[in-house]
């Protein structure tokens, strides 16, 4: 083994009900690396990780650190060994503040909440990093939330930092200020392991690239070595560098009638003053950096969030004027929102596909139902599965047990059940493998083709450019440019989300 | 008595008929400068609106009837009185009305005679349209204003327009609509018309036996007169935007009230068909210019439009001029041998613009 080698990973197995999340896998990460994990979802990435980080114990096979052969059994294990992750999920404590967060597990006996919020906000301000350690973290965005996560690695001064999809709830002039905090921490000899869906990033950032597929490594090479189709064909099997963002719109749908208008809107302090129209039969882009008002006023049109008490703006659907204080009105005037949460908000986790997708279609009835019907469930269920094609080991799978493109599909069955008029997809590939990406933009265009006004929520500009008939751009609470399909260059997008 | 309880919530929240809100100029109406790319044809004192018969344009300016030959005008009549709406019938006839009171048929434009005359009942008549089997339809802005008092008008909240159809034949006439939120514009569609109400912002179809329909609400501006586009649709003017500033005006009475009394009218808060000319001017509470350049999506003092519309009235595209252009207050716009000529009364132009390269750009 070579002296640089900082972690390795030797035959690594591990089954669940005997089932391989990984399968003989060799990995190792040389001393000041940056190494990106790339892979569809379900390809055993984050069960990879997760050994690393101790919070998944190997059924077989070997870990070293430092040329010393370790087993560690849990995350703090790990941390003591030099290994750290920042998870995918946020495993911060809502109700404490980000100080607290930042220095939790390495209170002394007695703590000075003063010198607390010092360190940590001159800590936070090393980094970078625009957030107050006096905040609670339950009142900060998912921006924020990952940047207290990054900084409380960093912290911890591993000597192994793993990031699990760090970039995916960040802006674009967030994303900036990771990747020069993650060259920084290189050039502190730090060794970085990364997985991203943003294949862009892993060909920018890393040094060393490894692909999985169904839980075996199908390559490792250096970055340079890979272009974004030798990755997508690694990860897939097959190329799909063309109907994934490859090819630009030539043609665009023309707009039907006028199926939502918001004027004015107002909820403070995210939508100020935001004023945009939807049209049936084209799919309307949403972009705009975290924090430019783009969910927040579309969940105002969908009821899930309430505008302004005084002089709140107003919302037209089909030309007459709206106002849902709850989603279930709004699903019933046929609109339906897609979540960009799908963990939290998008569906009942430990339920079955079929019921999720029947608690959906049940919101259409004016008071519910008195008897619900299991037949009709299963029927509901199994009919979605074959349209989207949701691939589970059965109709009875409970929604945890799939892959994130899988579950995303069952948020949108859920929605689809409704028959809605106006569908408002909250950024819909987050989190989401490849080859489902490509299945979700062909329903996404179906849907346009059918005559429905689609409406997609993005950061990630490819997708809004691939998707959109005309997209709209969001900056600090309102929409402040419109671009058609045929005269958008990311360029002018971004430029308008920023300046 | 709930009717009341609902009006003063309302006026409480913020909300229903007290919301001050603005569509925004997105999709089809998403704004461009083509109205400024415009080629000026001819410029005049007081233009007002134009009518062909195929061959010729008829302009008018003031009282003086013209007829546009490329870039000059001959003047072929004079009238006593402004003229404030034209229309060529089949046949060769004129149709004109002056000072919004009279409507005048001549069987030709320099006849000395008009053939048959119209004058009861009309208040402000602003918009005239050939219909089929020989009518005339005629839009009376208000009842209680003259045409060129619409600025008192929308501060009253005149609800008092009126759709005429007027027939030469018989001299008789008939009301279509009335209690109209200030009707402007006009042009045939099936057996009845298409219509713009102002005050309301929107365009309604009037049929014969008088039912209505709303065939394009919640427009961002006022509209104004119509013409017919080949191969269908129409050609809508909007004399200007819709701003906040105004909205929040007409929900104020005592504040109207006052301004009205104490302000000389052309600094009142109303729309505009130009500014720029004074500092005097009301001023919306947003930057309209940045290091001394006017800001072309500041909320516009006046502003120049034309829509052009299918034959239900949907948006197709549109033709700006914004609050950095000044070929503003279009009010008049009507297609000949593929070109689009219109009247942007601010400066007082007359202004071509190429059809096909419009319909190609934006895909119509």
């Amino acid at each position: 083994m070579s002296d640089d080698v900082v972690l390795s990973l030797n035959k690594a197995t591990k089954l669940y009900a005997g089932i391989p999340a990984i399968e003989g896998v060799d990995f190792d990460l040389r001393r000041g690396e940056i190494h990106a994990l790339v892979g569809e979802n379900g390809a055993g990435k984050s069960t990879l990780t997760k050994v690393m980080a101790g919070v998944v114990i190997l059924t077989s096979g070997t870990m070293t650190v430092d040329g010393v052969e370790v087993l560690p059994k849990s995350p703090l294990e790990a941390r003591h060994l030099g290994v750290a992750m920042v998870f995918q999920e946020n495993s911060l404590v809502p109700t404490m503040t980000v100080a607290q967060n930042l220095f939790l597990g390495q209170e002394r006996f007695y703590n000075r909440l003063r010198g607390i919020y010092i360190a940590a906000q001159q800590f936070l301000q090393s980094l970078n990093f625009d957030v107050a350690p006096t905040t609670a973290v339950g009142a900060l965005g998912a921006a924020k939330k990952q940047m207290v996560e990054i900084a409380r690695a960093v912290l911890h001064k591993a000597k192994v930092i793993i990031f699990d999809e760090p970039t995916a709830t960040l802006t674009p002039e967030e994303k900036k200020y990771f990747f020069d905090l993650v060259r920084d921490l290189k050039k502190r000899g730090v060794s970085i392991v990364f997985i991203s869906h943003a294949l862009e990033e892993a060909l920018l950032l890393a040094d060393r690239i490894t692909v999985l597929r169904d839980g075996r490594k199908v390559v490792t090479d250096d970055a340079s070595k890979f272009d974004r189709a030798r990755i997508v064909q690694a990860m897939v099997g097959r190329d799909l560098s063309h109907t994934l963002y490859g090819v630009r719109k030539t043609t665009m749908r023309k707009a039907g009638a006028r199926v939502l208008t918001a004027q004015n809107l107002k909820m403070a302090p995210m939508v100020k003053n935001n004023s945009l129209s939807v049209f049936a039969g084209q799919i309307t882009g949403v972009f705009g950096l975290v924090g430019a008002g783009r969910t927040e006023t579309f969940k105002i049109v969908a009821g899930v969030l309430k505008r302004d008490f005084f002089y709140g703006g107003e919302v037209f659907l089909r030309d007459k004027p709206v106002r849902f204080l709850v989603p279930a009105p709004a699903v019933r005037a046929g609109v339906a929102y897609v979540t960009e949460d799908r963990k939290v908000e998008g569906f009942f986790e430990t339920a079955s596909i079929a019921r999720n997708i029947y608690l959906g279609l049940m919101s259409k009835f004016p008071s519910g139902r008195a008897l619900l019907s299991r037949r009709e469930a299963n029927k509901v269920g199994t009919d979605w599965i074959e349209k989207l094609k949701i691939r589970a080991i059965g109709d009875e799978a409970r929604v945890v047990e799939l892959s994130g493109g899988n579950q995303q599909k069952v948020v949108i069955a859920k929605s689809l059940a409704q028959e809605p008029d106006l569908i408002i997809f909250d950024e819909p590939t987050r989190g989401v493998d490849v080859g489902a990406i490509v299945e979700i933009h062909e329903l996404i265009n179906r849907l346009a083709d059918e005559g429905k006004a689609v409406v997609v929520i993005s950061s990630y500009l490819p997708e809004i450019m691939a998707l959109s008939d005309r997209i709209l751009v969001s900056r600090q609470g309102k929409v402040v440019e419109e671009f058609s399909a045929l005269e958008a260059t990311e360029e002018k997008i971004m430029y308008a989300a920023i300046h | 008595m709930i009717g009341v309880i609902r009006e003063f919530v309302n006026r409480f929240l913020g909300r229903g008929d007290a919301t001050i809100a603005v569509p925004p100029f997105d999709g089809a109406l998403k704004p461009n400068q083509k109205l400024e790319e415009a080629e000026i044809l001819f410029e005049c004192a007081a233009p007002e609106d134009l009518a062909t018969d195929g061959r010729a344009i008829y302009l008018a300016d003031g009282p003086r009837l013209l007829r546009l030959d490329g870039g000059s005008a001959t003047e072929l009549r004079v009238f006593e009185t402004p003229i404030s709406a034209l229309a060529a019938l089949p046949g060769g006839e004129l149709a004109v009305a002056l000072a919004g009171r009279e409507v005048r048929v001549f069987s030709e434009p320099a006849a000395a005679k008009p053939r048959v005359a119209f004058a009861t009942g009309l208040s402000a008549v602003n918009a005239l349209a050939p219909a089929p089997n020989g009518v005339l339809i005629a839009t009376d802005g208000s009842m209680t204003r003259g045409v060129d008092d619409w600025a008192w008008d929308l501060m009253e909240h005149g609800r008092s327009g009126r759709v005429f159809m007027l027939d030469p034949r018989t001299g008789s006439s008939k009301v279509l609509a009335n209690g109209l939120g200030y009707a402007f514009g006009c042009c045939a569609k099936g057996d009845g018309a298409l219509v713009g109400e102002s005050w309301r912002h929107r365009l309604i179809e009037v049929r014969r036996d008088g039912s209505r329909r709303i065939a394009l609400p919640h427009l961002p501006v006022y509209p104004s007169r119509l013409s017919p586009a080949s191969p269908a649709g129409y050609w809508l003017t909007a004399f200007t935007a819709r701003t906040l500033l105004v909205e929040f005006v007409l929900r104020e009475p005592a504040f109207r009230k006052r301004m009205m009394a104490e302000i000389e009218p052309r600094y009142w808060i109303v729309p505009r068909l130009r500014s720029g000319d004074s500092f005097k001017e009301p001023l919306q509470g947003a930057h309209i210019k940045t290091m001394g350049v006017i800001k072309p999506w500041a909320p516009p003092r006046s502003y120049g439009l034309v829509i052009r519309i299918d034959a239900d009235g949907a948006p197709l595209y549109s033709l700006h001029s914004r609050v950095d252009g000044v070929n503003h207050g279009v009010v008049s716009a009507i297609e000949v041998n593929g070109d689009l000529i219109m009247v942007a009364k601010g400066p007082g132009r007359i202004l071509k613009l190429p059809i096909a390269p419009l319909d190609k750009e934006f895909g119509a």
